[in-house]
């Protein structure tokens, strides 16, 4: 299809957007209008979209703005909330993770010692050694005591889980944007 | 006395704490979420621009229960959206052509996944049924054509004719670049100007 514009067809778009067309329009444009495919089709068209666009303001039946804004107010909070939540929701995974690792960790160290403490001969024991045992351990939290084997694990496993606490609580910051 | 001055009221929107309300100082800043413009200024534009935007959905769509629907997310869309225009920064005429982006995208959406049919939905004959006594020829014939028209030629038509815009604005508001506009919108309208001239001569014809 060619494009082929008519040179009046800007002067006919002014004067139907100034309302002036037909009625306060020349007579000579009118007749070139009556006979040229452009700008007969542009009146055409215009005079029936301004009609229904005309027809329909009168019929649009708009809501309260005050609707609007409080429901513009509630998607607000809600996005709020989410971006709140995202994060938090995958802190607590990873805690989860984390809890679930050292458990399982745990597990493996006891049933590498045995399953004695499954039996109830074990919690009495237990039980009636405590106060000694209590003392013991006391005792043996001094500087001297803590240079054995087993207790380097055990600040290395806590040193671990203290930097993945705080990598968690670093992505939990750097998440939290605005 | 009960204080009238505007500045000593408390609007609505303050009521709740600003964290619930989900604004931020930077949204503010950015003109999202501007109290300002949530109480009057908003309800002046709504004012002005409720019914135009109404009227685009409803003709293009052809179906006014969508326009409804699609209005008013249109307008929530637009009080929540980072980086809209403002009247205050921006002025109404790009507040109004923001406003029918939304609305241009929005259709988009729905026929690209239509929703399933509601009861309420009215038909195009909803306008035949209103002010049939002043009807033009023109009017009573442009909803079937338009009904032959594609969506997009559609929308293009009425901003052109019934919202007046400019190529370059119908190319900001539809996302299309504005050289393919005055192609596309010549071809659009001689289409419809075809079937408007076919369907006053079936309609002649009848009568």
């Amino acid at each position: 299809m060619n494009l082929t514009s008519c040179p009046y067809e800007k002067e006919v778009r002014q004067l139907m957007a100034r309302g002036q067309w037909p009625d306060a329009c020349p007579a000579e444009l009118r007749t070139h209008v009556s006979g040229c495919r452009t700008c007969g089709d542009l009146v055409l068209v215009s005079e029936a979209f301004q009609h229904a666009r005309a027809e329909s303001l009168a019929v649009a039946r708009p809501v309260a703005p005050a609707v609007l804004l409080w429901r513009a107010q509630l998607r607000r909070r809600n996005a709020a909330m989410e971006r709140v939540s995202r994060p938090l929701l995958g802190a607590q995974i990873f805690a989860c993770a984390v809890a679930l690792f050292a458990a399982a960790g745990f597990a493996g160290f006891e049933a590498r010692n045995g399953v004695a403490w499954f039996t109830l001969s074990y919690w009495h024991d237990w039980f009636v050694q405590l106060p000694q045992a209590a003392m013991a351990q006391w005792d043996s939290l001094s500087p001297g005591a803590l240079a054995g084997p087993g207790w380097t694990w055990m600040v290395l496993a806590l040193a671990v889980a203290m930097l993945v606490l705080l990598g968690g609580a670093a992505v939990y910051f750097a998440t939290d944007k605005p | 006395m009960a204080p009238t001055d505007k500045r000593t009221r408390m609007p609505w929107e303050f009521t709740l704490p600003h964290a619930w309300a989900g604004g931020s100082e930077e949204a503010a800043g950015a003109g999202v979420c501007d109290p300002a413009m949530e109480n009057e200024a908003f309800a002046g534009f709504y004012e002005r621009s409720a019914r135009p935007l109404w009227a685009y959905l409803a003709r293009v769509s052809a179906d006014p229960a969508l326009a409804d629907d699609l209005m008013q997310e249109s307008y929530v869309r637009y009080l929540c959206a980072e980086g809209s225009p403002t009247l205050a920064r921006d002025g109404e005429a790009a507040a109004r052509r923001y406003l029918f982006r939304i609305a241009t995208n929005l259709l988009r959406d729905h026929w690209r996944h239509p929703r399933t049919a509601s009861i309420e939905e009215i038909p195009e004959e909803f306008f035949a049924a209103r002010g049939q006594a002043t009807q033009t020829d023109a009017q009573i014939l442009l909803a079937p054509a338009l009904r032959q028209m594609k969506p997009r030629e559609r929308q293009m038509l009425w901003l052109a004719h019934a919202e007046g815009y400019s190529h370059r604005e119908i190319a900001n508001v539809m996302g299309l670049h504005a050289a393919s506009i005055r192609l596309l919108l010549f071809r659009a309208r001689r289409k419809i100007a075809a079937l408007l001239r076919a369907c006053a001569a079936d309609d002649g014809r009848k009568s």
